[in-house]
């Protein structure tokens, strides 16, 4: 028998899980799938951004920074579905 | 205005085919140095707050569609550059570190299991309670964590666990092709009373990829 995996604990990166488990249908949990991982997962390029995500202009001077934000405009959009608020 | 948004970088080979459209029907084009290529497209920016959702999607119809040929290196759907010559230059500038990291991950794929509290009804506990329900739940979650890895020890390269303030989230590195013996082992691990678990996969291996891939500095920027 090998080694087995190597384990490493990383602390919290960010909440957006928290949206991608709060789906009430199989089809909810797929599209918060995708929204995590495009959103979240992958190369960051920083720069400078200004976005609009749900009638909320969010003006930044760091795409980390924007991505936190865009989770938490997600968390409320997928809070908004869930409550059939969403157009 | 137009800005370049791209998709994910991959090993060129032969036969390999481009996703023919990408983000809100713009062309797919590739760029390619010495081996690696970089897909991306032309879009206007910014983008249709409206949109995002289905954006979300289409972007991710790009990177599935080469992930489904072989490794990917993921960007962001965010990560934009000014114009085609700031993505040449970041290719030339980035170009080593992602021919490592694609020739480390060519054969494996990232398999994903997220472990959380489920909703508990009744009357809302005490401070005292809630502590204690807590403290109790994040070592079932250690236990579990646990047990998985020692599930995954034939076929999990790397195990990597995010915690979360409603559980866990863990990433296992598998060889491409054994996605299925991954769902049947993660199938018959019990799951601690008061969790739930859900797993998902297989994606680019996003997770394990370098620091400096991740996050790469860019000239002029800190």
């Amino acid at each position: 028998m090998g080694p087995g995996p190597r384990i490493l604990l990383f602390p919290m990166q960010n909440d957006f899980e928290a949206v991608a488990l709060t789906g009430t249908s199989d089809e909810d949990v797929s599209l918060l799938d995708i929204l995590d991982h495009v959103l979240n997962a992958g190369v960051v390029i920083h720069g400078s951004l200004v976005l609009s995500l749900a009638g909320v202009d969010l003006v930044y001077l760091g795409l980390n920074v924007v991505l936190t934000s865009v989770e938490t405009a997600l968390r409320n959009l997928a809070a908004d579905e869930a409550r059939g608020k969403l157009r | 205005m137009t800005k370049i948004l791209a998709y994910c970088a991959y090993l060129r080979r032969p036969g390999v085919s481009l996703s023919p459209s990408g983000v809100n029907g713009a062309a797919v084009q590739e760029l390619a140095l010495d081996g690696l290529g970089l897909l991306y497209s032309q879009v206007e920016w910014p983008f249709d707050d409206t949109a995002l959702q289905r954006y979300a999607v289409e972007f991710h119809g790009v990177v599935s569609h080469m992930f489904a040929q072989g490794a990917v290196v993921p960007f962001r759907l965010l990560s934009v550059f000014e114009d085609p010559q700031a993505l040449a230059d970041f290719l030339v500038a980035h170009h080593a570190g992602f021919i490592v990291d694609l020739e480390r991950l060519q054969n494996l794929v990232q398999m994903e299991c997220v472990l959380y509290f489920a909703p508990q009804a009744g009357p809302r506990p005490s401070g005292k309670e809630y502590l204690e329900r807590k403290a109790e739940l994040l070592r079932l979650a250690e236990e579990f964590v646990q047990s998985l890895s020692e599930a995954l020890q034939d076929i999990g390269k790397e195990i990597r666990i995010r915690e979360s303030k409603n559980g866990g989230r863990i990433f296992i590195l598998v060889e491409r092709g054994n996605e299925e013996v991954f769902r049947s082992i993660v199938q018959k691990l019990p799951v601690p009373e008061r969790f739930a678990r859900r797993f998902s996969g297989p994606w680019p291996a996003a997770e394990f990829l370098s620091d400096s891939v991740k996050a790469p500095q860019i000239a002029g920027q800190r």
